[in-house]
């Protein structure tokens, strides 16, 4: 389904979205975030790109599994928190994090599905909008298969035509949206079309940074394990983690009990976002650390994302948002990286 | 609606036993199900306990799969969980999920001569196979048990060794001489060394501290032991049981899915980080 929106009607769009969450990019804090938004109101869709990812609709950065209660010696109540959300939009996805969604599906997915994950994530409706230009100097989404209009993981694409948007219902979840606020579309015409793709074609043609070899890192990565290089490559690193937190398919997270009241025993089992970056993500109760230094650590990200992850998936872990890049405070770089990797 | 796998069910501790003393003390505990809905699981799986309130610990369920009534569990004095664990009492109910990861094939080890190599708290990951290998003592050839401890207040199970006696070669050892030990002196790698199980027809089930594993390993092929014939369980740092948390991960395995257990000629392939 491929229709226009004239920007003065974005607003008669959200009105006919009642009993959705809506949510829009903001820039608040010197950062664009993405922000609730109100029906009624149109969202301001000329963001760069949020530091934060869409991932945390899906999986926040806490959440609490259960609350438990217990009187000492006696038996405990268990309450399980999977929560039950109100269908959610979110306008303004950039493609490098709708393509992060499918991959977090694999891992929340496989051999146990996640059920706070799945309660979140069965009620998403991605609304993505194609980059007219790569928002970011670090941007390598072309490097990883993806483009500036890529329609995966997205339920709908919309691309800025300067007065009006084209918008592309990608799955049934976004059509339906779109037919919900059908009064505010028109049929996109031929012409329409034709400059949607002129414009998709534009910003493919930008120059973006470019990953060598990405056939043969993988292969690199496994031959190169006890390379030098890695502990060369972290040697700047202090282990903040900003690279993992803010990446829109990292996943990895810590269980953790967090104690309301003494007695009776009452509190919250809470899952927070972990991140393989710190000493103690892999250390023993003994002490003994199987990734004992940041250089271990730093291969870990990369041979994840690049390996493990394409071994057990098929794909990378990675859709080239640049986020570790341009968040890192002290310059590590994926894509140098990549390189320094497969060099021969 | 779909399983809720980070829900733990609960179970009762119905025996606390003290095997070793110490700052490092272990005891062993044995949980059962008030509710009934207690689970079965396989020789060398793990399971997730917790103390509400302190959180949650991987640990190896030491007790056969043939014992249906209770689980037991033998939990060194560490860190905030397993110290909670050694504070609690006899009725104390705790959670419990589980059962995960791999298990030993012992039914494909039928007629062969099994050899046992512990060290430490190590003992308990392999005691369900040790249990259940005598269970059906008739189907296996020679057994032997080596197991090693700092010193004889520091070795598990006394009592249950005694009664191993029988039917299975017992091999203790301590790291250091001390009056009254008769046994073996020093460690468990020179130990097995020095008694020379035949590989022939023979697997070897090893588990311990990091570098007792590296040695019984580099031993046991000094002895013959082919990589297929060598099996250990490697437990690395686990927070979600089911591989989504990102942590126990040796290469592209999370161990809690695909392993613990590994033969060597599985594990060698797989990075070194464990």
């Amino acid at each position: 389904m491929e229709k226009i929106l004239c920007k003065e009607s974005f607003a008669g769009w959200l009105a006919a979205l009642k009993g959705y969450d809506l949510y829009a990019p903001a820039f608040a804090d010197a950062v664009w975030n993405h922000a609730r938004i109100e029906a009624g109101t149109t969202p301001e869709l000329d963001h760069t790109n949020t530091v934060r990812s869409v991932k945390e609709f899906a999986f926040p950065q806490r959440e609490v599994f259960f609350r438990f209660e217990q009187t000492k010696g006696g038996a405990p109540t268990l309450t399980a928190t999977v929560p039950d959300p109100a269908p959610t939009v979110i306008f303004g996805v950039r493609p490098c994090d709708g393509r992060a969604m499918p991959r977090n599906d694999k891992v929340f997915a496989a051999e146990f599905k996640d059920p706070y994950y799945w309660a979140r994530r069965d009620k998403l409706t991605l609304v993505g909008l194609a980059c007219a230009e790569p928002h970011s100097p670090n941007c390598f989404c072309q490097a990883l298969g993806g483009a500036p209009d890529a329609e995966e993981g997205l339920d709908i694409l919309m691309t800025d035509l300067g007065d009006r948007y084209h918008v592309k219902g990608v799955t049934g979840r976004g059509i339906e949206i779109m037919v919900r606020g059908s009064d505010a579309f028109d049929e996109a015409r031929a012409a329409d079309k034709k400059q949607v793709q002129e414009r998709h074609a534009a910003a493919r043609a930008v120059g973006q940074r470019g990953v060598n070899d990405l056939g043969k890192i993988a292969e690199a990565i496994r031959q190169r394990f006890d390379d030098a290089l890695w502990q060369d490559m972290a040697r700047t690193c202090i282990g903040c983690g900003i690279c993992t937190f803010l990446c829109p398919t990292c996943h990895c997270f810590d269980i953790n009990d967090e104690v309301i009241c003494q007695s009776p025993c009452s509190g919250e089992r809470v899952r927070t976002w972990d991140n393989c970056q710190f000493a103690d993500f892999t250390m023993h109760t003994s002490g003994h650390n199987p990734r004992h230094d940041l250089g271990a650590r730093l291969r870990q990200r990369i041979s994840h994302k690049f390996l493990y992850f394409v071994d057990n998936h098929g794909t990378q872990q990675c859709t080239g948002c640049g986020r570790c890049i341009s968040e890192c405070p002290v310059g590590i770089d994926i894509v140098r990286v990549l390189d320094t990797v497969s060099q021969p | 609606m779909m399983e809720n796998a980070y829900l733990p069910r609960i179970g009762r501790i119905a025996g606390i036993e003290e095997e070793t003393g110490g700052a490092r003390g272990i005891k062993t505990f044995k949980v059962e199900f008030p509710d009934g809905d207690g689970f079965d699981h396989a020789c060398g799986q793990c399971a997730m306990l917790s103390i509400f309130g302190k959180g949650e610990s991987m640990i190896s369920i030491a007790s056969s799969p043939l014992v249906k009534d209770y689980k037991q569990f033998s939990i060194m004095k560490m860190g905030r969980v397993t110290t909670a664990f050694h504070d609690a009492r006899v009725g104390d109910m705790v959670g419990i999920r589980g059962p995960y990861g791999n298990e030993f094939p012992l039914a494909d080890w039928r007629g062969r001569d099994l050899v046992f190599i512990g060290g430490g708290v190590g003992l308990a990951p392999i005691w369900p196979v040790i249990q259940t290998a005598v269970a059906h003592r008739q189907d296996y050839g020679k057994i032997t048990v080596f197991y090693g401890a700092r010193s004889s207040r520091d070795i598990m199970y006394k009592a249950d060794f005694e009664r191993l006696k029988g039917s299975v070669d017992v091999q203790l050892s301590v790291d250091a001489a001390e009056p009254g030990w008769s046994g073996y002196v020093g460690f468990v790698p020179a130990n097995l060394l020095d008694k020379a199980p035949p590989a022939v027809n023979a697997v070897a089930i090893t588990c311990g501290p990091p570098i007792m594993i590296k040695f019984v390993i580099q031993n046991l092929q000094k002895l013959g032991f082919a990589d297929e014939q060598i099996y250990t369980t490697i437990e690395n740092k686990m927070k979600c049981g089911i591989g989504k948390c990102g942590r126990c991960n040796v290469g592209k395995d999370y161990v809690c899915v695909k392993g613990p257990v590994y033969s060597w000629a599985e594990l060698k392939k797989l990075p070194q980080e464990y």
